[in-house]
Parts: C-alpha cells; sequence; structure tokens
C-alpha cells in the first residue's frame, strides 16, 4: 500500500503541471490582459496629464512605440508564450511566484497576508460543523422516523434550498440595520476602530462580525454531512453484527456508541483530508456580501484586475493542496477502515 | 431467441421504473412538489398571457387586434404617443372615452423589461404596493414580473445544463469503465487535470472578454459540469462488469455497443438519476451566483442573481433581497424534496428500525 500512496504522490506532478499550464495558457492568450490595460490606463491618463501640461496638442494620444516596448517587456509578452510559462516553472520551482501588478508586492506576501482571514472563518466553520452534524446525525438515525427527526430532516432541507451568500445578504437586511433591526455590523472582519477597544471590547467586536458570516458559510454543508452521517448510521445498524450485539443481551446504548458509530464515522472521517484547505477558505460570494478581504476576494479581483501573478499563485497553491488532500484524505480512509486496500 | 431475450428484458426493466414511480407517489411531499413545479414550469411558457405589458386583445372601431403577438404602433389606436402602444394607458383611455372600444391585459399587466418611471413618479426603487406586489428594482421595472420570467429562465438553464452534462458525462464514464486499461488511466488523469481547474475563475475570465449569453453560459457551465458524473458512472461499470449477465452476453457474441447501452447502463444509470435533482439545484446556484457577481446572463434579462446584487447595493430596500430570496428558496426547496423522494423511490433496501 505504501507503493500506491507514493505512486500517487507521483501522479500529483503531471496533474499539477496541466492545471498550471491550462489556466496560464488561458489567462495569457485571451485578449485584455495587463498589457493592454496598462496601456489603455495610460491614453486615459496621458489625456489628463496632456491637457494639463498643455504639452504636444497631439490630440490622438498615441503612445510612443518605445514605451509599448518597455511595457512589452516589463509583463513578459515580447517572449514567446512557451518560453513565458518555462520561465513561470522555474521561478515557482526556486518558490519565486513573481511580484503582483496591483499591490506591487511579491505575490506571496499578498497571499499569506490572508491567510488569517480565511483560517479563521475556515476553522471555526469546520469546527462547528462536525460538532452540531455528527452527534444531530446520530442523533437522527436512532430517533429515525420520530418528529424530531421529520423537523430537523425538513430544517436542513431548508437550509440547503438557500445559498449561503443569500441567506447572508437577507440577515443583513433584517439584522444589519438596513431596514429593520440593527443588531450586526454591515460586514467587515473588524471594526476600524478595533486597535483602539479594551481587551474585551476587541472580543466582543470580532464576535459580533464573525456571527453572520459562520452561519452563512454553515447554511450549505449542514444538510450533506447530517444526511451522510445519519445514512451511514442507519445502513450500520441494519447489519448482522448488530443485531449479533442485541441478542447478546448489550444495552441499547452500547450498541450504538461501542459499536455502530465507530462503523459510522468511517466515511465521514475521510473529508478530513481536505482541512488543509482551510489556509485557502473562503467564498468569493460570501466574502463579497460581508465586505471581508479573505481569499475569495483577492482571487476575484486580482482576475477582474487581471493581476495574473496573483491568480496563478492562488492557484497553485490551492491545487496543490487540493491533490495532497484528496491522498491524504484516502490515507485516513485506509488507516480508519482497515477492510480497504488500495492497490 | 435474441428478439425473445430483450423483450423479456425490456418488461422487466419497465416493471421496476413503474414500480419506483409508484413508490415515489406514495412519498407525499416529493410527489406534490414534483406535480407544483411541473405546472408553474409549464405555465411558465405561457407567462406573456398572464404577466406582461402587451394586451391580450384590443377592440378598437369594431376591429380586433392582438398586440401580445405582434407589434403595434400607439396611433394605430389611437393613443396620443410615440413609439409602441402603452396598454395600460389605452385601457383607461378607452374606459374614459366609453365608445365600445376595449383592451384585454394580462392578469399582472407590467413587462419584465419595461421601465415604469413615466407612470409612477418618485424615485426608484419603489416599495411593494398593491398594483406592484414586490415594488420596482431601481431602474424602475417591476420585480414580481422579473421574479416570473427569471424562473423559466433560471430553470430552463439548469435543466439543459443538467441534461447536457449527463448525456457527456455518462458517456465517457462509460468509456472509461467499460475499456478500463490504458484508456482508463490516461483519461482520469485528463479529467483530474480538467476538474481541478477552478471553474468560476474560468468564466470569470472568459465573461470579462466576452459579453456571456444564454448558449454561451450554457456551453462553458456544461465544459467544467460533466466531470462528477463521469466518476459515478466509471465506478458502476466497473461493478457491473464483473456480473455474470455481462459474461453472458459477451460469450453469446454481443457487440460491444449492445453490452454498453442495453445491458450495463440500465443498471447503472440509478445513482445518476437519484442525484438529477441536486445536479439541477447546483446548476440554479451556479447561475445565480455568477448573476450576483455580475458575469452571468447580460441584462437586461430578468434574473434573481441580479436582483439581490442590486437589494445588497441598496440594503434598504429589502423587497430587492428578500423576494428573489423567496422565490429561489420555493423553488430550490421543491426540487430539493423531490430529489429526496426520488432517492428513496429508487433505493432497493429497506433499512430495518432499530428494533
Amino acid at each position: 500500500m505504501t507503493s500506491y500512496f507514493i505512486r500517487r504522490f507521483l501522479l500529483i506532478i503531471p496533474t499539477f503541471f496541466g492545471i498550471t499550464l491550462i489556466t496560464f495558457l488561458i489567462l495569457q492568450i485571451v485578449p485584455g490582459g495587463p498589457l493592454e490595460m496598462e496601456i489603455m490606463k495610460i491614453r486615459m491618463g496621458g489625456n489628463k496629464g496632456g491637457t494639463e501640461s498643455g504639452s504636444g496638442g497631439n490630440s490622438t494620444q498615441n503612445i510612443p512605440q518605445s514605451a509599448v516596448e518597455e511595457l512589452t517587456k516589463f509583463y513578459g509578452f515580447d517572449k514567446p508564450i512557451q518560453e513565458r510559462y518555462v520561465i513561470w516553472v522555474t521561478n515557482l520551482l526556486k518558490l519565486d511566484l513573481g511580484k503582483s501588478y496591483v499591490y506591487a508586492e511579491p505575490v506571496s506576501d499578498v497571499i499569506v497576508s490572508r491567510f488569517p482571514v480565511s483560517i479563521y472563518f475556515g476553522l471555526i466553520g469546520f469546527i462547528l460543523t462536525y460538532l452540531i452534524c455528527v452527534p444531530l446525525g446520530v442523533y437522527k438515525a436512532v430517533k429515525n422516523g420520530s418528529t424530531f427527526d421529520f423537523i430537523s430532516s425538513a430544517l436542513v432541507f431548508i437550509g440547503y434550498a438557500i445559498p449561503g451568500f443569500a441567506f447572508g445578504a437577507l440577515m443583513l437586511v433584517l439584522l444589519g440595520g438596513g431596514s429593520f433591526f440593527d443588531v450586526f455590523p454591515l460586514g467587515g472582519f473588524r471594526s476600524s476602530d478595533f486597535e483602539s477597544l479594551s481587551f474585551f471590547g476587541k472580543i466582543a467586536d470580532q464576535i459580533n462580525h464573525t456571527i453572520l458570516p459562520v452561519v452563512s458559510y454553515l447554511i450549505g454543508s449542514f444538510a450533506t454531512l447530517t444526511i451522510l452521517t445519519k445514512n451511514s448510521v442507519i445502513e450500520n445498524l441494519s447489519q448482522d453484527y448488530i443485531r449479533t450485539a442485541f441478542s447478546k443481551g448489550l444495552s441499547e446504548k452500547r450498541v450504538i456508541f461501542g459499536h455502530a458509530l465507530r462503523n459510522s464515522l468511517i466515511p465521514i472521517s475521510t473529508g478530513l483530508g481536505h482541512a488543509i484547505s482551510l489556509v485557502l477558505a473562503g467564498s468569493v460570494l460570501i466574502e463579497k456580501v460581508f465586505n471581508i478581504n479573505g481569499i475569495g476576494l483577492l482571487s476575484f479581483d486580482s482576475i477582474v484586475q487581471r493581476d495574473y501573478p496573483v491568480v496563478m499563485g492562488i492557484l497553485v497553491i490551492s491545487t496543490l493542496l487540493l491533490l495532497v488532500g484528496n491522498i491524504i484524505s484516502d490515507i485516513i480512509y485506509a488507516l480508519v477502515d482497515p477492510r480497504i486496500r488500495f492497490k | 431467441m435474441s428478439e425473445n431475450n430483450s423483450n423479456t428484458e425490456k418488461t422487466a426493466s419497465v416493471s421496476i421504473l413503474r414500480k419506483r414511480w409508484k413508490k415515489f407517489k406514495t412519498i407525499k411531499r416529493g410527489y406534490y412538489s414534483f406535480l407544483l413545479i411541473l405546472f408553474l414550469y409549464i405555465l411558465s411558457f405561457l407567462l406573456p398571457l398572464f404577466i406582461g405589458r402587451d394586451a391580450l386583445i384590443v377592440k378598437y372601431n369594431g376591429e380586433y387586434s392582438f398586440p401580445i403577438f405582434k407589434y403595434y404602433s400607439a396611433e394605430s389606436f389611437g393613443q396620443e404617443l410615440q413609439g409602441e402602444a402603452n396598454y395600460r394607458l389605452l385601457k383607461k383611455q378607452y374606459q374614459e372615452e366609453d365608445k365600445g372600444n376595449w383592451v384585454l391585459l394580462p392578469l399582472y399587466p407590467f413587462g419584465p423589461n419595461e421601465n415604469l418611471l413615466d407612470e409612477m413618479g418618485g424615485n426608484p426603487p419603489h416599495p411593494p404596493s398593491a398594483q406592484h406586489w414586490c415594488g420596482t428594482d431601481d431602474r424602475g421595472r417591476d420585480v414580481f414580473a422579473r421574479l416570473a420570467h427569471g424562473f423559466n429562465i433560471g430553470l430552463s438553464f439548469s435543466i439543459i445544463v443538467t441534461l447536457l452534462t449527463y448525456v457527456i458525462g455518462i458517456a465517457i464514464g462509460a468509456i472509461l469503465g467499460f475499456y478500463g486499461g490504458k484508456i482508463d488511466i490516461f483519461g482520469l488523469r485528463l479529467i483530474e487535470i480538467w476538474g481541478t481547474l477552478p471553474f468560476l475563475f474560468v468564466i470569470i475570465i472568459i465573461s470579462s472578454i466576452i459579453q456571456p449569453n444564454f448558449l454561451l453560459l450554457i456551453f462553458i457551465l456544461t465544459l467544467f459540469g460533466w466531470i462528477g458524473i463521469v466518476y459515478y458512472i466509471r465506478g458502476e461499470f466497473y461493478r457491473e462488469k464483473a456480473r455474470d449477465y455481462v459474461s453472458a452476453a459477451v460469450s453469446m457474441g454481443a457487440k460491444n455497443s449492445k453490452i454498453i447501452f442495453s445491458h450495463i447502463l440500465p443498471n447503472s444509470l440509478t445513482p445518476v438519476i437519484s442525484f438529477a435533482p441536486f445536479a439541477i439545484v447546483a446548476n440554479i446556484f451556479s447561475l445565480v451566483s455568477l448573476d450576483f457577481l455580475g458575469f452571468g446572463l447580460p441584462p437586461p434579462t430578468p434574473s434573481w442573481g441580479q436582483l439581490m446584487q442590486q437589494g445588497l447595493s441598496n440594503i434598504d430596500n429589502w423587497w430587492l433581497i428578500v423576494t428573489p430570496l423567496v422565490a429561489m428558496f420555493f423553488t430550490l426547496l421543491t426540487i430539493v424534496f423531490i430529489g429526496e423522494a426520488i432517492r428513496e423511490a429508487f433505493d432497493p433496501k429497506i433499512y430495518s428500525r432499530l428494533r
């Protein structure tokens, strides 16, 4: 099985280069790239500058050829595309993701500066989901068909039918001080006067800014995990070994927690491998609704502004995390379930 | 012999479908949701009859015209306006004149893309009123009319995308699973690359260059949507391939295409069929999200996501968020109920209750 996982790790390499190559090509080939944007900016700026200084009198506002060439060189567009990719990969292997066009800072710094927000919301969401869904799923399985099961199922499915960002927007309207109640702030990660607050004031402020986004993150993921847990427990409860346990005279508690639960948690544990992706957690939609400067908004903005080094940087990190997360999930799967044999 | 064989097989497969349909009907919540959404969806193709600006019938000087099918200028009905006739004003005008002319308007006489500022006055967005059930948006367009037309567009969009992704995903999954070997290994790598591409990225990149339209968006979403189904079908094919009935078919000399389509495929569709309603929900989500971000259908297409985006930038106008959310919520909830019922109807396992 070790050789299987070594092979899986080696397979990351072609997949990784395939993904980066395709994205790189798409980014570089499509029109309206950073070069065109910069030229357009200069043209507009030049227009303004021209009227102020009164120089030239050239109304067409053509940029001198030399400047265009210089810009082309700055963005590296003077070289053929395959050479650009090779340069990018060589730099990547030296752990250099390049410099952001927009922020004029190394890409890695730009991305790392968003990590705290992502980890904060990601971790809280992750822990809360597992903390609530697993016990709820187990309880629903044991009480399958009861009123509680029916009502909680309905609630869970209602949550599933509302996109998280839409729910967040609704909460802002209701509780954000727009038309109804003014309970929570309109968004942001912290208040602007956060630094001047007392210690408890800081905590209160942070919690106040956390509740609505976290609820929006949770609302969709509740259904999947709860129902998965419930079905898994029910399936195990109908197995022969449970009947054996009952016929041995064990108590219901013992059977559920000692026998059924351990096997039921196997499919749930596999999701844990993707916990490493938490550093990049963050949905564009929810961050946009709550005006949180996280990874989601960063990737969205960098695409819109054609900040290609940042786009590629986020892609590199998220792809690696995803691919490694897949393998970790499988390793966990094999560890918790001795029946699973990969080959 | 072979004809006889396929006959018995067909009757068998019909009867299991019928059994599942019967079981589906017993799950009331899902069944009624299904009837409701089917009814509303069919009705939504006739929307201009109920919700729209064009009159159904106009009787003017003893002649009948049907503006719902044809453009009429205001003059042709004796209305003193430039351009197309305004049938709501025309109705009032005829009532005041009382010359035997009349206008039959749709039940809710406002179009989804019609600017109502001239008639309403004031600043948009207008709050809900008896006349405009859900108010107007920031360009003075009737929100209820936009919601209703958005329902048809959104649902059609996601049904088409779901169908296309299913066809592609099932075909590729079947090939990988049936032939296996090198095709499978190589194909899986390509699919893994394709599936890991952040598709929202790509859509935003493409949308920021070309203004996407309905067909282009369907194309892009289909391009990235088929991957999940491949894994399901491939797995099913791997499992079914090893069964005795396939060996029997092979030993009888059946062609590969015959084995794939009439033997294995019917047996491996169950998981993806029960997954279909959830795929439709996911595709509605995608469309709403793209519209919300401003990379979806081109304006002035009525869309729920675009309304919510307006609502978020005018947070005081609660109806711009609440109404599309309620509409979306009921649509998605009914589809989720259908999905849950289908899953239960297709599930052969009868869970034994604890004791």
